[in-house]
């Protein structure tokens, strides 16, 4: 009898090991979904990719990437059992997901302190909900990034003092237009599905909430400033496409075609322009950007984030943090002028670097300034109608339906009757 | 003659797959968007795997509560204007190029590019015609029908972006129903047309004494689909103006699919029900237009 047990003890232990070896070399297959990056960087995110295999060889990646579905594919394949493991988002897209309940905690799957030691504490913050961080933070841009400017349009107009505060740019509106026939920038005073004009407010050091969490953006002096920029756009001083077209893409657009003096940006214009045109490109002047009262940077930055459907949770979390690693931001940064969230990125060699080329000394100026990067608000749960109807209100001032108070008055009733649904 | 057993058996038989596939793509989401009408779901709750919370008439009671529900319904019924516009352009211009004439195979060709052209293509050359510097503004100054300086962007001006979008509605319309109204002009007999020149009828009386009431089939039918795609535009808005100037744009389906698929906040309840409201609109204007045309005399084109 006690034979018998002996030998049952040991199959068992020795079956143990076999079952345990086998898991251990059980292939993982992880689901990677990223936005709007190819085929442009197919490159680097497949070497990227490669070498995340290689460092785990117990893991594969099959690599998509979304385009404008992203979110409903991203629903739909929650709902048909099949979700992705590890996605990217940007700020705003997190936080709804993470308010929905899509998302897990990252800081149950990568400890508290290498996130915090890995990344800016304010990139963790823009990824923060709750006490709980919903995303491994990747690269990033800068509203007030840079400044780019046509020196020829700027000699027209007469303009030799560079612009170095953001009330500048508003009086600067009126001397190119007059003088040039151009436009001077393209302010984001409704950028579709965002709040982008909340961004100006928190420039200029007006707060979006108050102490309760409730919204307070319709003060005297939130509507004197929403006032200034109705004043530039009922003169023709922004393209009027504004009401309808994201800043970006009219700003790119105009600006190659000398039709709009300056952006206020990140180094990732520059690339647009040197694709349309190459002699603009070549004279265009990069310098700082001007700032608001506050002396702050607006930004936006997008992430990793593991949803909470994923079925293999821990390999996500080991190839998010892979992918948004210093290692990783700075290798992508070298492909494209973004602007790395990890700390280490600060010190790095790379934005040392001077030159004249502009996308060069664009990225030398903001590549090691991630720390800055900040929306200026949290997205407020039921965002995507509050937003619209912010949008809505900023467009009523804009067309003269309402006044600039009004309509930061209704928008915020709107916003605190809606809020928390 | 009664068919037998066997026959009809055979004849469900070749039904099945058809049905199979009606039920399962057709009549099963219909039932279930329609039963979803009556529920709180999506968000928060579709992501913790909660079923459909049934909240009766909630959703509608939200409807008719929203500004923006009831602007968009609006402006849906409002691009019902569409239609007559469309059906008369159509059946006029295929009556002319359905006439065997040097070239007019070009012209049929040409009139249905704009059928099988992309919706985003179609927003960048519009655009070009509805800016500021657009071509349209040129023409009209050209003609001195724009004083100096007025000239607008057409899709920012809350006056004119509605009627800027329906034409490009029209434009990518007009040769979808012209090819139907042309297939619907070559079943007419040519003897009645015959017998009508010999009758002397003038080419105005034999239109609309021969081909018109020979084609009302063809209308009712182009009709009907064109209400439909009036009620459910979307693309051509989304890409031209997202729905503004001032929601001047904004459609009943532009608000059933920011309900359903934007962002993560979604309400599928919500958009299932403005999506019912709206189909029961199409239903009655549906049977509105079976109405006109039945008396109307819609049937003695098949006598």
């Amino acid at each position: 009898m006690k034979m018998t047990r002996l030998i049952a003890l040991g199959l068992s232990l020795s079956l143990g090991t076999v079952v345990s070896t086998a898991a251990a070399q059980q292939k993982v297959e992880l689901q990677f979904w990223t936005w709007y990056l190819s085929p442009k960087f197919d490159d680097y995110i497949k070497t990227t990719i490669a070498a995340f295999e290689k460092a785990n060889p117990n893991i594969t990646v099959k690599w998509f990437d979304k385009q404008d579905s992203m979110v409903q594919d991203f629903i739909s394949s929650v709902n048909l059992g099949g979700a992705p493991d590890v996605i990217n988002l940007n700020i705003d897209e997190t936080a709804k997901a993470a308010q929905n309940g899509f998302l897990r905690d990252v800081s149950a799957l990568t400890p508290r302190a290498t996130l915090t030691a890995t990344y800016y504490p304010q990139s963790l913050t823009n990824f923060s909900s709750g006490g709980k961080v919903y995303g491994y933070p990747w690269y990033g841009w800068l509203n007030e990034g840079v400044m780019l400017y046509n020196p020829d349009l700027f000699k027209k107009a007469g303009i030799t003092a560079v612009p170095r505060r953001a009330s500048d740019l508003l009086t600067l509106a009126k001397t190119i237009k007059d003088k040039t026939g151009a436009y001077a920038w393209v302010p984001a005073l409704k950028d579709p599905n965002t709040a982008s004009f909340l961004g100006y407010f928190y420039a200029e050091g007006l707060p979006i909430y108050d102490a309760g969490g409730r919204a307070a953006f319709n003060t005297a002096a939130h509507a004197a400033l929403l006032q200034q920029y109705v004043n530039l756009y009922k003169g023709g001083y922004i393209p009027e496409d504004v009401v309808r077209r994201e800043a970006f893409q009219i700003a790119t657009e105009l600006y190659a075609q000398n039709r709009v003096a300056l952006i206020v940006g990140g180094p990732q214009a520059l690339t647009r322009i040197k694709d349309t045109n190459p002699g603009l490109y070549a004279k265009t002047v990069v310098t700082g950007a001007p700032l608001g009262k506050a002396g702050v940077q607006t930004g936006g930055s997008m992430d990793l984030v593991v949803p909470a459907a994923s079925k293999h949770p821990a390999e996500a979390a080991k190839l998010a943090a892979f992918m948004t690693s210093n290692a990783s931001q700075i290798a992508f940064a070298k492909v494209v002028p973004v602007v790395p969230t990890t700390r280490a990125a600060q010190g790095d060699a790379l934005f040392k670097q001077t030159g004249s080329d502009p996308v060069a000394r664009a990225t030398a100026l903001v590549g090691s300034s991630g720390r800055l990067i900040n929306p200026g608000y949290k997205a407020p749960t039921n965002s995507d109608d509050l937003y619209k109807n912010l949008n809505d209100n900023i467009e009523a001032a804009l067309l003269g339906r309402k006044t600039a108070q009004a309509a930061l008055n209704d928008s915020v009733a709107y916003w605190n009757a809606n809020m928390k649904k | 003659m009664r068919a037998s057993w066997r026959d009809t058996l055979l004849s469900y038989a070749f039904l099945a797959p058809a049905l199979v596939l009606l039920t399962l793509f057709t009549f099963y989401p219909l039932a279930y968007g329609s039963y979803l009408g009556f529920t709180e779901y999506g968000g928060a709750r579709f992501a913790q795997g909660l079923a459909p919370r049934w909240v009766g008439l909630d959703n509608f009671r939200t409807l008719l509560a929203d500004p923006l529900f009831l602007t968009s319904l609006g402006n849906s019924l409002k691009y019902l204007l569409v239609v007559p516009a469309l059906q008369l352009a159509s059946l006029a211009v295929a009556v002319l190029v359905s006439r065997e004439l040097p070239g007019m195979a070009f012209f049929r060709a040409a009139y249905y590019v704009p059928v099988v052209t992309s919706v985003s293509l179609a927003a960048v050359m519009w655009e070009w015609v509805f800016n500021r510097e657009g071509t349209l503004n040129w023409v009209l100054g050209a003609l001195h029908l724009l004083p100096a300086g007025g000239a607008f962007g057409w899709l920012n001006n809350e006056h004119t972006a509605f009627w800027a979008v329906m034409l490009v509605t029209f434009w990518r319309g007009f040769g979808y129903y012209m090819v139907l109204y042309l297939a619907g002009l070559q079943s007419i007999p040519a003897e009645l047309e015959e017998a009508a020149v010999l009758d002397g009828a003038s080419a105005w009386q034999r239109f609309w004494r021969v081909t018109v009431p020979m084609m009302k089939p063809t209308i009712l039918l182009c009709s009907l689909l064109s209400t439909i795609a009036a009620l459910r535009v979307l693309e051509e808005v989304l890409v031209l103006t997202n729905g503004g100037p001032l929601n001047s744009t904004y459609t009943a389906l532009m608000y059933v699919y920011s309900k359903a698929f934007q962002g993560f906040n979604f309400d599928y309840g919500l958009a299932s029900a403005a999506g019912l409201v709206v189909a029961a609109v199409a239903l009655l204007l549906s049977l509105a237009n079976f109405r006109l045309f039945r008396e109307s005399g819609g049937d003695e084109g098949r006598a």
